[in-house]
């Protein structure tokens, strides 16, 4: 018993190979005895064997029954070769048709290529074992390892093989001397096909286990170019910046420890999930521009900078403490070259303009203090702006802040304000007549539409009182008063 | 004893897959006829019988719980051996199968592929059924009737391999050969002098060709040497006699 696995993946329902029935056609109208291809007489010494014809005549047929020009001919013929329905008599492992004398023989429809009978590897050693006794054991080299793979893991099959093989080679010898001749022909030519020798390819190679990736590059000729690229790409490569695993590994493991109460999938939604029991309070609590946030949200203020500056409440806490210090004008230049980044492409140089104005020209009335060579290089990108023209000077007026600033304000009377301000939600726990209340009293929260507008009132507000202070107003008005 | 009746039943097998596949082989090809048809049905039948007396002898033999245990790997080996022979029954038979419908023979305008094998096939065929002469006698249209029986012993081959697998635990890949890599080659050392002109016409080598015809020469040397000399020993007794 073999274990037949069923490894065409379906392909016998739906054919690749559907070019195959139509070259058997091909070759059956090739056979007529009127319009088909005119066969002649091998000589052999003592026999002659009929139905050979040369390639120039096959070649000749096709291009007349088919209409078509001699290189298509030849392609055509080319593929009846390669596919294993016509055979060539000398220079049998090389299947092409050529267009000269050289003699061609028709293969018996048993040795025909059919998708659903792939050629088995007991057969093959069967064959193997046949041509083994016929060359008293002088077989090529690549048979000869094939062979002695099969008898290695065929193992167990081995005497059938064997027996086999003396039977069919004891059945050939009835017949007749020339038809001994056809029949060794014909099953090394198929043999040559489906178990193609080394470094020459099988048409036959088709579907998930094929031995020729079609993908890759044909004949790749190594040149120069070629392997410069390489060398180029190798060196890049050993450049790249790399980290000890176990220095990232303890950043994951320093970040999960951190992080890890604040994930909302290990911790539970405080005072409840609103998905879930209709009550909207978490929302309401953590809203952007919320008085009084939550104890979660201020602790993971602390835990980086970033956190601070990307939780909008967060950041304007942060803006309260530096206006008490007087040192606004890093944050203000941070959050302008941000809406650089993400703004419209047309307002863009109009942006660069009032940045330059307002914090970079010397004299500027929010000037920030960034090393001469980050000012120099933003001045001189200033010229043609684009969207990431001011990235060096927000990094560098990041760093200060961290360094400097963040720690300050996490020790400042604002922060600690803040802190002990913050509530912390009692966890909600209804019955279900309540969960049925909430549902029932589902409704909608506040457009962000229009949270969208009082955040730009704010910021045109925030942007007029932080405008240059006009100190010729003021006085005017004091002076109007006396 | 049931070792030795199995393995010439075995052999018998064999032998019939052997030719049955010549004759599928030369289906569908210029040495195809009506008599190839008859011979492979008749030859097909064979293989059944066979098949199946192999079949209740083996399924008795293995059944038998109270053999030795190396009576029991020698059975399993035949086993093998057995279960392989009706694989390759079966895809010759489907092969057949199709080949025949492809290929009917009493169409007006016939295309049989010209493969060069213009002998028939009946000494292969006879050599199957273990007879001297084959007999035709069947009709004309056996080439399509014949099909519909063919299909039904596939299926009856088929349902008997789907038994066996379940009557008899057998583990094939368990079974280890007696014959190891070349044994062929042992055997058949008198492969007879014509095989090697036969190779030699496929090899594109006319040299080994006159080398095959010269071994025949020269068994032919030695008949005529030996003659003379049986002539010359003749004429000298005759010499000493009369003188």
């Amino acid at each position: 018993m073999t274990i037949r696995t069923l490894r065409d993946h379906g392909q016998h329902y739906r054919p690749r190979m559907a070019c195959l029935n139509k070259a058997e056609a091909l070759v059956v109208e090739m056979q007529d005895q009127k319009n088909g291809v005119k066969a002649s007489e091998q000589k052999l010494n003592v026999t002659t064997i009929p139905h050979v014809m040369s390639g120039q005549d096959i070649l000749a047929w096709i291009a007349n029954h088919m209409k078509v020009d001699t290189q298509e001919a030849q392609v055509i013929g080319t593929m009846l070769v390669a596919y294993g329905y016509i055979y060539p008599l000398q220079d049998h492992k090389k299947l092409v048709l050529k267009p000269d004398g050289s003699l061609y023989r028709f293969q018996t429809p048993y040795f025909w290529p059919k998708q659903k009978w792939k050629p088995e590897d007991t057969d093959y050693a069967i064959y193997l074992a046949k041509r083994n006794i016929r060359k008293k054991g002088a077989l090529d080299v690549y048979e000869q390892e094939e062979y002695n793979k099969l008898h290695k893991w065929m193992n167990h099959k081995w005497d059938f093989i064997v027996m086999q093989a003396k039977e069919q080679y004891k059945a050939g010898k009835e017949r007749k001397k020339a038809d001994r001749v056809v029949l060794d022909c014909q099953e090394r030519a198929y043999w040559i096909v489906n178990r193609p020798p080394p470094r020459t390819h099988s048409a036959l190679d088709y579907g998930i286990d094929r031995l020729i990736d079609p993908n890759a590059d044909e004949v790749k000729k190594k040149t120069l170019d070629y392997y410069r690229r390489i060398i180029i790409f190798t060196q890049q490569a050993i450049m790249r910046s790399r980290v000890k695993s176990s220095v990232s590994l303890g950043a994951i493991v320093k970040y999960v420890t951190t992080f890890k109460n604040h994930d909302p999938f290990l911790a539970p939604c405080l005072p409840s999930n609103p998905w879930q029991t209709d009550d909207d309070t978490y929302w309401e609590l953590n809203m952007r521009n919320v008085e009084v946030p939550t104890k979660m949200r201020v602790e993971r203020w602390s835990f980086s900078f970033f956190e601070l500056l990307s939780d909008p409440r967060g950041r304007a806490d942060f803006k309260v403490f530096l206006k008490k210090e007087f040192s606004g004008e890093n944050l203000a230049f941070w959050e302008a070259a941000e809406e650089m980044k993400w703004g419209t492409a047309a307002s863009m140089s109009e942006k660069a303009e009032n940045i330059f104005k307002t914090f970079l020209a010397p004299g500027a009335p929010r000037w920030i203090n960034i090393d001469g060579r980050t000012m120099g290089l933003t001045v001189k990108g200033l010229e043609h702006p684009h969207r990431y023209v001011l990235d060096a000077a927000q990094t560098h007026i990041f760093m200060l802040m961290k360094k400097d600033t963040f720690y300050r304000y996490l020790k400042s009377p604002v922060y600690k304000d803040i802190q002990k301000k913050a509530i912390s939600p009692a966890p909600h726990n209804f019955s279900d007549a309540q969960l049925e209340q909430n549902a029932k009293n589902r409704k909608p929260g506040i457009d962000p539409i229009i949270i969208w507008q009082q955040e730009e009132e704010e910021k045109a507000k925030a942007a007029a009182a932080a405008g240059p202070i006009d100190i010729k107003k003021l006085m005017q008005n004091k002076l109007d008063r006396k | 004893m049931g070792k030795d009746e199995c393995k010439t039943m075995l052999d018998a097998l064999n032998k019939v897959t052997a030719c049955y596949r010549h004759l599928v082989i030369a289906l569908g090809s210029t040495s195809d006829s009506q008599n190839l048809r008859e011979e492979l049905k008749k030859t097909r039948k064979k293989a059944q019988e066979l098949a199946v007396a192999n079949r209740t002898k083996l399924t008795a033999l293995l059944k038998d719980k109270t053999i030795s245990k190396d009576d029991r790997a020698e059975y399993e080996r035949l086993w093998v051996l057995f279960s392989s022979s009706m694989e390759i029954l079966e895809v010759d038979m489907r092969r057949s199968l199709e080949i025949g419908q492809d290929f009917p023979l009493k169409v007006p305008t016939r295309h049989l592929i010209q493969t060069g094998m213009t002998g028939s096939t009946t000494t292969v065929a006879a050599r199957a059924m273990s007879v001297q002469n084959m007999k035709y006698e069947a009709d004309a249209s056996i080439d399509t009737a014949d099909l519909k029986d063919l299909e039904t012993e596939i299926a009856q081959v088929d349902q008997m391999m789907e038994e066996m697998e379940m009557k008899v635990q057998v583990a094939p890949w368990a079974v280890e050969a007696k014959q190891e890599a070349g044994a062929e080659l042992k055997s058949t050392v008198s492969v007879g002098n014509s095989s090697v002109g036969v190779i030699s016409i496929c090899e594109e080598e006319p040299k080994e060709a006159a080398e095959g015809e010269g071994d025949v020469m020269r068994v032919f040397a030695g008949v005529i040497f030996t003659a003379v000399l049986l002539i010359a020993g003749i004429l000298g007794y005759l010499v000493i006699n009369l003188s």
